[in-house]
């Protein structure tokens, strides 16, 4: 009598634990999105079609994290740091390390007829708002991520990957948000 | 017994921390500026730790690590210290007032604080009003070339007791600086 059972085969196991592992492994990483939403299309000349443009760009920081190094390094030679910035390492990172230090609090509060400006800190986030008349921006500056960018660059020469850092520190939703009054909306999230 | 009684001094203990921990002030330096003519409104409050950091480490022309240079010409001879000691010693009362078609201009000293008010009779009609609290004259070092410690006198704010420094008000605009 033959055995109708049929069992995994172990290297299907195996395929399958490491798919498993891949896709908890990907979905564990730090993910940013860019989402781009053009809301009123008459407004831009360079779009054809009628309907509204939503374009979303789910990539993990990791990848492009990755990606920055196949970057030549020729690309950066022209781009050197000006020897005044150099001077204020000590300026800039002082301050940084006082801000993370400083209590939670509205900090600067800015109205005008044209803008109005909010900076607040929120644990290790500066949360910036600018309302303005054509554009409104919110910005959430993960403070202990460009400290540490900062710390570890050199101050030299021109590093992409600091910004992988910096991202990597950002706390979850929108780390930068702009609407402007053509309609665009430009919103990068950090998942 | 002994184990209620660590219990008991053990939650005591826990429910004093953020008391004491709380003690512990943040200082606040707050500017306010309104400007009339474009409807502008401003307001700065920054903890005095951060504002400090930020001069100890600010390395430009004339102004480097809170000492700013007061460029005075070398022949002056200003014993600035004795000056500020004899301030400082000197009783309550009027120390200058000038009446003019311009401004008015009053210093006197009054428990301990010294207040310079200033009027203006023409142009923006300004009125400005200076707090110094005599801890301050402590503060104010005068380096040996020249230089006025900025950073000691406000680290000197720390010690000091809420309350208004600068207040100027004018037909164009008002500002306001004050710590807490």
């Amino acid at each position: 009598m033959m055995n109708s059972q049929r069992g995994m085969s172990t290297l299907g196991a195996v395929l399958l634990a490491a798919t498993a592992g891949l896709l908890t492994a990907t979905l564990m990483m730090d993910w940013m999105v860019v989402d781009v939403h053009v809301v009123d299309v008459s407004e831009h000349d360079d779009i054809q079609a009628d309907m509204p443009v939503h374009i979303k760009v789910p990539f993990p920081l990791l990848i492009a994290d990755i990606a920055t190094g196949f970057i030549p390094d020729e690309a950066f030679e022209d781009a050197e740091i000006p020897p005044e910035a150099r001077a204020q390492k000590e300026l800039v990172l002082e301050t940084i390390r006082a801000l993370l230090d400083s209590p939670d609090a509205q900090y600067v509060k800015v109205r005008t007829e044209e803008a109005n400006v909010d900076i607040s800190k929120d644990g290790d986030t500066l949360r910036i708002a600018v309302d303005a008349d054509d554009a409104v921006v919110r910005c959430n500056v993960p403070i202990d991520g460009i400290l540490e960018a900062l710390e570890e660059w050199d101050w030299e020469t021109v590093d992409p990957g600091m910004v992988f850092d910096i991202l990597h520190a950002a706390e979850n939703g929108d780390l930068v948000t702009v609407a402007t009054e053509d309609g665009v909306r430009v919103a990068i999230k950090m998942w | 017994m002994k184990r209620r009684v660590f219990t008991l001094v053990a939650i005591v203990a826990l429910l004093a921390a953020p008391v004491a921990y709380g003690a512990e002030e943040t200082r606040w330096v707050n500017v306010h500026v309104t400007e009339n003519s474009s409807n502008t409104n401003v307001e700065v409050h920054l903890p005095l730790n951060l504002v400090l950091t930020v001069l100890r480490n600010v390395d430009v022309e004339n102004f480097h690590g809170g000492h700013v240079d007061l460029e005075l010409d070398e022949d002056m001879d200003i014993n600035f210290p004795e000056i500020m000691q004899a301030i400082k010693d000197a009783p309550d009362g009027k120390f200058v007032t000038v009446t003019s078609d311009e401004a008015d201009v009053n210093v006197h000293k009054e428990k301990g604080t010294i207040y310079i008010d200033v009027n203006q009779k023409e142009d923006e009609m300004a009125k400005v009003q200076v707090t110094v609290p005599v801890e301050m004259m402590d503060a104010l070092s005068f380096g040996e070339e020249n230089t006025l410690d900025v950073a000691a006198l406000l680290e000197a704010f720390d010690n000091l007791p809420n309350g208004e420094l600068v207040k100027v008000t004018s037909n164009e605009a008002n500002v306001r600086v004050w710590i807490e």
